[in-house]
């Protein structure tokens, strides 16, 4: 019995050391990009007599192996559930749930010095305030447009004994407003305006989403849209209420907070778009060139995964809507993905809209501005980007 | 190369035991010269360029010994030479930053070399010189074959973490071992429980240790220090007892019996106890080669209490070049001077939970000073410890550490306990068919599922360290 054990236990061990990487090469992942992780697969190291020497070539194939091992995001996935289901750890894949399930990214422990936000602040506005000049300097208006990300609009809902570092950002939005309002350039912080909004029945923001929902893409869009029209003093055809219907998808949502922990939220929330009663025809073309006129990218079955990206197709570098209604204004409107769900809307207003995300594009953002002098300019950013000159910040 | 890595587990392993068992077992000149192949590739896969530094210290240590063997002219010479050749390789590659560091604080504009620690020098370097030394002193025969004792000084097992395997416990199987199927499969359970202490416990502890030493001081809390103290001492643990085990397991699997380097060191009922069961192949090496040397404890008390503090400075910068290492060392040699001299008469009349308490106290703090990255850190550490806290009693981020990493330190407590043995040994005394079931299938079939485990934590996982490579 003794010897038979052995025989089979040594077996199974053996066999087990030369089964992962006989998998890899006959199933290891065929993909060039791990979805739910958000990244590229490793390539294979390149041999070079620097990467040799300094042992880098051989510790990257270790990387290799990892990426590539045959069921990887399986075992990722059962990973997670150990962490998060079974053994109930506060933060998995650096996500934490909240109040309400309500998932938030865990923020690490740590000290931030504030002196530094008059300085960024004041570089960062600097800069906006040369958009502004540009803008005005043919009749057009600049507007930033301020949101909270999801885990700002929550942060009451972060579990009290972690560290939600909302003060952090209490601090670089007070920072940055008075710096927008020292150089008199127009900051809509729309925070107060979703907040007094929220409610239990009908919350603005995702719970497993680091956005908005459409509900609250809707509010800063008529919020917004509320200003232009008074600041332009024109009668503009602003969707209202009623011009909407709202219909959530029956397919399942992977918010990008849910998507860290491979779908296994409990919770469950739909995504909504915004079904116009009587649709404003348009064309659009991305990165110049043409395709369908559609502002949601629906997916073909009810019980494929939807996420964000239903909004517009998601990010791209360069969108124009035409609606070829000359005798209204022209939009251009950047920043990150919080913009997708919004020029959903905004289209409908202006004879053309432009989307621009400087996160995939090398465009001198003052050059096209020039270029295309739109009439009204916004700048769509969320409460922890104010102060990065990085992205959709680069602004010269 | 790290064992808990996919490149050692799903390539170099399996290749090895390939290679090595494809050849019939008669041929054991040519199963060794595969075992060094691969256990040069093993080193060189970190860096080739340290292949050579290790090369010539296996090439000093076999010329050293046939020049140091008795009845050979000026064995002392030879004996005195090798050592300074060693360990001068060593305090160029281990010490010199640190020297020059420190003299260039008096001496200023003193240029500080750059000079990057090999991994695992410390230990095959204490490997050679027990070599040269046991030959010198007539308990071990020079070898006239390079091969083996290249064999014997990279053998992978052991090479970058220990334990410190002495010439005289291997030197037989060099030439003459027996792999069996009982060794293999014994050794390969012993290899896996050691890889599910890294990657299980060892991991997950470091990641709480390493965020809590890295706080500032003036965000301590009471809870916070005790907590950081507590996740390093299992860290530290399952760290290096994981590799150990790893080792001694591999060793099995090629029909080598490497001697136990740890002996459950938490369960110690004082400091003395604990240092013959933390680290057994140091502690014994620094015995055998300098604390009896310099006479031991068989002298007057200053001269004793000379040879223990300059034998723990050792052990202290041996871990690295660092002043909180020498004040670790020391620590440690005033603990068991004290133990010696003061209050270990009235300690064995304690209870025993009381010692273990002490004991277990003790070696939390010696952690400290160990894990700390400066003395002064240390100090407000351990003060922050016995309520000089600046962030008070306890705080949220210590709550948090509890909830997070509550599995790993429950399971700590009995993975640092002898039940395994406890276990074994009662069944074994039942004798019954189904003691006898458990006994035969059940480490085997833990075993595999840890493995599987591991497994999965270690294609999950980044975070990879293994401690004692820096020694």
């Amino acid at each position: 019995m003794k010897r038979f054990s052995e025989v089979c236990f040594i077996l199974l061990f053996v066999g087990f050391l030369c089964a992962v990487p006989l998998l890899i090469l006959l199933h290891g992942s065929k993909l060039q990009a791990l979805y739910y992780e958000n990244r590229a697969l490793s390539a294979p190291p390149e041999l070079n007599t620097q990467a040799l020497l300094s042992g880098d070539y051989f510790s990257r194939w270790d990387g290799w192996l990892t990426d590539h091992v045959a069921g990887r995001e399986r075992l990722l996935k059962l990973n997670t559930w150990l962490d998060y289901r079974l053994l109930d750890r506060p933060a998995v894949n650096g996500i934490v749930e909240g109040a309400g399930g309500v998932l938030f990214p865990f923020q690490a422990y740590g000290t931030w010095d504030l002196d530094y936000l008059a300085g960024d602040a004041a570089a960062i506005c600097d800069d906006l305030a040369a958009l502004d000049e540009l803008v005005t300097s043919y009749g057009g208006r600049f507007y930033y447009v301020g949101l909270p990300l999801q885990n700002a609009f929550y942060y009451d809902r972060y579990p009290d004994y972690l560290e939600n570092r909302y003060w952090h950002i209490s601090a670089m939005t007070e920072a940055f407003a008075g710096a927008m309002a020292d150089r008199g350039l127009a900051f809509l912080d729309l925070e107060p305006v979703l907040r007094a909004a929220q409610t239990e029945e009908r919350p603005l923001y995702a719970a497993s989403d680091h956005h908005f929902n459409y509900y609250g893409a809707y509010l800063a869009y008529r919020t917004v849209m509320e200003r232009i029209t008074a600041d332009l003093g024109r009668d503009l055809p602003v969707l209202t209420a009623d011009d909407l219907a709202s219909e959530d998808l029956p397919n399942p949502f992977l918010g990008s907070r849910d998507r860290k922990l491979y779908g296994l939220w409990p919770g469950s929330e739909a995504l909504t778009i915004g079904v116009q009663r009587d649709p404003v025809a348009f064309d659009r073309t991305d990165n110049g060139t043409p395709v369908p006129a559609q502002v949601f990218r629906l997916p073909a079955t009810e019980a494929e995964t939807v996420d964000y990206n239903v909004y517009m197709g998601g990010d791209v570098a360069e969108t124009v809507l035409s609606t070829h209604r000359p005798e209204l204004p022209d939009l251009l409107i950047f920043g990150d993905s919080f913009t997708n769900p919004l020029e959903t809307l905004f289209y409908t207003v202006f004879d053309e809209t432009r989307s621009l995300d400087l996160r995939y594009n090398d465009v001198s953002l003052l050059d096209y501005v020039a270029e295309h002098r739109p009439d009204v300019v916004l700048c769509v950013r969320d409460d922890t980007s104010y102060l990065s000159a990085e992205g959709n910040g680069r602004i010269r | 190369m790290v064992f808990s890595s996919m490149t050692f587990l799903f390539v170099f392993l399996p290749l090895l035991l390939a290679a090595y068992y494809l050849l019939p077992a008669r041929a054991r000149a040519w199963r060794n010269g595969v075992l060094l192949a691969f256990s040069l590739f093993f080193y060189a896969y970190g860096g080739p360029p340290f292949l050579l530094l290790m090369l010539l210290s296996i090439a000093v240590n076999y010329t050293g010994a046939l020049w140091a063997a008795p009845g050979r002219r000026h064995p002392r010479a030879a004996m005195a030479l090798t050592t300074a050749a060693d360990l001068a390789l060593l305090g160029w590659f281990k010490y010199a930053g640190f020297f020059f560091s420190n003299l260039a604080r008096v001496w200023t504009g003193l240029p500080v070399p750059e000079v990057t620690l090999p991994i695992g020098i410390s230990f095959f370097t204490f490997q050679g010189l027990s070599y040269v030394l046991d030959v010198y002193r007539g308990q071990a025969r020079a070898q006239r074959n390079p091969l083996h004792v290249a064999l014997y000084i990279s053998l992978f097992p052991q090479l970058v973490a220990g334990p410190i395997v002495r010439y005289t416990t291997v030197a037989e199987e060099i030439l003459t071992r027996r792999e069996t199927v009982s060794d293999f499969s014994a050794g390969a359970v012993r290899f896996l429980f050691g890889l599910a202490k890294k990657m299980l416990l060892a991991n997950q502890l470091g990641l709480m240790a390493d965020e809590i030493f890295a706080v500032r001081p003036e965000f301590f809390t009471v809870s916070l220090t005790w907590l950081g103290a507590i996740a390093y001492t299992g860290q530290i643990y399952f760290d290096f007892s994981g590799y150990s085990d790893m080792a001694i397991g591999l060793g099995h699997m090629f029909g080598f019996h490497f001697l136990e380097n740890f002996n459950y060191p938490y369960i110690s009922r004082s400091v003395t106890e604990f240092w013959r069961r933390w680290h057994i192949s140091l502690s014994t090496w620094f015995r055998d080669y300098v604390y009896i040397p310099l006479g031991g404890n068989r002298c007057s008390a200053a001269r004793h209490i000379r040879n223990i503090l300059v034998v723990w400075a050792l052990t202290g910068f041996w871990h690295g070049a660092a002043w909180t290492f020498l004040a670790w060392g020391l620590y440690y040699a005033l603990l068991l001077l004290g133990e010696k001299y003061l209050w270990g008469r009235a300690l064995e009349r304690l209870p025993a939970l009381l010692r273990h308490l002490y004991a277990l106290v003790l070696i939390l703090l010696g952690w400290v000073l160990f894990r700390s990255e400066s003395l002064t850190y240390a100090g407000r550490f351990i003060s922050a410890m016995f309520g000089a806290a600046a962030g008070g009693w306890t705080d949220g981020r210590s709550l948090y550490y509890l909830l997070q990493f509550r599995w790993e330190l429950l399971l700590a407590i009995p993975a640092s306990l002898p039940l395994r043995d406890w276990a074994l040994r009662r069944l074994e005394a039942r004798d019954t068919a189904l003691s006898g079931l458990v006994l035969t299938w059940g480490p085997k079939a833990a075993a595999l599922g840890l493995f599987a485990l591991s497994f999965l934590r270690l294609v999950s996982s980044s975070y990879n360290p293994f401690i004692y490579f820096r020694f």
